[in-house]
């Protein structure tokens, strides 16, 4: 009984933590947007959010965040493929990730000297005799720049996965006939689709919600609904909406999670 | 070589960098339809055999020939070939139907010709009806036959088994060996087999390969094998063995223990030292004085089918005898053999000489009759 009592005693600050950090600011959310500008109660926001222009910035949230994973996803898994054939993977591994340690900003400020009109991208362009280009604040350089800060985190579970496949698997196929590229389709794929599936869960959903590099390096060109609910909180100062926008991304969140979890196979 | 045979390793050497060659300068030849063994102690170069007519791997000199050419070079997936892994190695994310029509999806076979061979594969190993199972739900004697299907499906000239048979229970080891031999011979392929278990050796193969340290030591039948091994690490290794230094006086006759028998062997230069083999089966226990040797027992273990009996001589020389008779510890009693139980290898044969010598017996023999 006694052993039993203490057990419990240790989940106190696990469910402390979960309440004050997750359920409560969820219920939060849930319950300011129910709310106008003005503090009364009301459904508007939620017609609101069913209006062309709300409409519009959910497509294109997820057009944007369907580009950078399925890029990110079309880099990395070469990559970790490529990693996995190394002599010192795990060097050449932590060589990819330390870069993810380095702030989001400081890297969003770092393209922008890169993509500048003086900077290193459009001085190689000169280089080779091409007209300075406008490359900052462009749907281009978004989507590079979020690619870039994202990749990390999907080369990482498709590495692992790569990493724990039983090479014996790969010479079955190979023995019974299949070529390189059969053996991957047919077998290396499809055994590692745990870790494509993770990726794109890792980098889809921060990527719908992406904010701070939509103004720096798309320069409001791109308006997300990560962007409409910072513009909201802190601009507009329409809590309410902001809150209903957050409400639908959590919503797609956990629709996302549902949709990529791994399934139990033969159950 | 003749038009049977189908697989010949010439001169092959397979070397990881600086290290000891894991194959060294080996030459076999194989042929159609038989039941081949290869049998060693783990590390001596069998699975790195199989892997090298499989094709997962390249000698480092020497050359792989299929039907006489030269297959080297050859990659996995274009070889006539099938393997049975060690650990199975069906995919997790296909199901048995799935798992056997591997190959078949590969060389395009129509959807109505799979379905009709996955069947026949799955029957062939008493697995009809489990073609929508999922592999996680298999034993591992269930898996192991779908192994097998997915090889023999393929109708491959030869099938590889990399020590299928050492994840199994005792029980159903024994009863795959039956199924095995079994399978092979209504197919009619070429299977080769690796183990490090002589008794599943001896019970399974037409030939077995001897390996020990990259090296061939000894090929034959498994009675040659059993009854005239070449050297002391194949007298050693394939059942239990008692084996003597001696002298081979002249031709039938030896001395070991510090007396001289009659014996069967012959062609040995007089006065060489040779080592004697007896098995334990053969030792016979007699009375004290109706013994051809002497000696005082050790200890017993009671085996089941015999008595495991270990005798000192005076000499200090161990016997090994099993027997359905009982002995007591501390007895002192007779032991009887035949001059046939006798084996003489003489220190350092090769196996090319000791084959040249069992010939010229045989020249001998004619001639004398």
């Amino acid at each position: 009984m006694q052993t039993k009592h203490y057990q419990k005693l240790y989940m106190v600050p696990y469910f402390l933590w979960i309440i004050v950090f997750v359920v409560a600011p969820l219920l939060l959310v849930l319950y300011y947007s129910f709310f106008d500008v003005e503090g009364h109660f009301t459904f508007t926001n939620y017609q609101k959010f069913f209006t062309p222009v709300y409409l519009k910035m959910t497509f294109s949230s997820f057009w944007y965040a369907f580009l950078i994973t399925l890029i990110a996803l079309i880099i990395a898994y070469p990559v970790a493929y490529l990693l996995t054939k190394t002599k010192h993977k795990q060097l050449w591994l932590l060589l990819i990730i330390v870069p993810s340690w380095v702030n989001l900003l400081l890297k969003a400020y770092a393209f922008i000297g890169i993509f500048g009109q003086y900077g290193l991208a459009n001085g190689l362009l000169g280089l080779v005799g091409i007209a300075p280009k406008q490359i900052l604040f462009t749907d281009f350089s978004f989507v590079f720049v979020a690619v870039y800060i994202f990749i990390p985190f999907m080369i990482l579970p498709i590495f692992n996965a790569l990493n724990e496949l039983n090479d014996t698997y790969i010479d079955a196929a190979k023995d019974l006939g299949a070529s390189k590229w059969t053996t991957f389709r047919r077998v290396i794929f499809p055994l590692t689709i745990g870790g494509v599936k993770s990726g794109c869960q890792i980098v889809f959903i921060p990527a719908l919600s992406l904010f701070m590099l939509t103004r720096l390096i798309a320069g409001s060109r791109v308006i997300t609904l990560g962007t409409a609910i910072e513009q909201h909180f802190l601009v507009t100062q329409d809590w309410g909406m902001g809150s209903t926008i957050a409400v639908f991304l959590i919503i797609a969140m956990f629709i996302i999670m549902a949709f990529t979890a791994d399934r139990k196979r033969g159950a | 070589m003749n038009n049977n045979t189908i697989i010949q390793f010439k001169d092959v050497t397979k070397q990881f960098a600086d290290d000891q060659p894991v194959l060294d300068h080996v030459n076999f030849e194989i042929e159609r339809g038989k039941f081949y063994t290869l049998l060693g102690p783990s590390g001596c170069g069998k699975t790195t055999i199989l892997r090298l007519i499989a094709g997962f791997t390249q000698p480092t000199s020497g050359e792989v020939l299929f039907d006489n050419h030269i297959y080297n070079h050859v990659p996995a997936n274009k070889r006539q070939v099938n393997t049975v892994f060690q650990d199975y190695a069906l995919f997790p994310h296909l199901n048995v139907f799935e798992n056997v029509a591997f190959g078949l999806r590969i060389q395009k076979f129509k959807e109505k010709d799979i379905e009709k061979k996955v069947k026949q594969a799955l029957s062939f190993v008493n697995l009809a009806g489990y073609e929508e199972r999922e592999v996680s739900e298999m034993s591992g004697g269930q898996r192991q036959r779908v192994a097998i299907a997915r090889a023999i499906v393929n109708e491959p000239q030869v099938i590889l088994l990399d020590e299928p048979l050492s994840a199994l229970d005792l029980k159903l080891r024994t009863q795959m060996q039956y199924e095995l031999r079994d399978l092979q011979r209504r197919l009619g392929i070429t299977f080769i087999f690796v183990t490090h278990d002589q008794e599943e050796a001896l019970a399974m193969s037409d030939e077995i390969f001897v390996i020990n340290k990259g090296k061939i030591q000894q090929s034959g039948t498994p009675i040659d094998i059993y009854d005239e091994p070449v050297n002391r690490f194949v007298a050693d290794f394939i059942g239990e063995s008692n084996i003597v230094k001696g002298t081979m006086i002249r031709d039938f006759l030896v001395s070991f223990t510090g007396k001289e028998f009659e014996c069967v062997d012959q062609g040995i230069a007089e006065n060489k030292k040779v080592e004697v083999v007896i098995r334990p089966e053969d030792l016979h226990i007699v009375p004290w004085e109706q013994g051809k040797l002497q000696v005082k027992v050790h200890s017993t273990l009671f085996r089941g089918v015999h008595y495991e009996i270990i005798c000192h001589d005076s000499a200090g020389n161990e016997w090994l005898v099993h027997s359905t008779k009982k002995a007591k510890a501390g007895d002192t009693i007779g032991l009887y053999f035949d001059p046939e139980a006798i084996h003489v290898m003489v220190v350092g044969e090769t196996e090319e000489e000791f084959d040249r010598r069992l010939e010229s017996y045989a020249v001998d023999d004619t001639s004398a009759n």
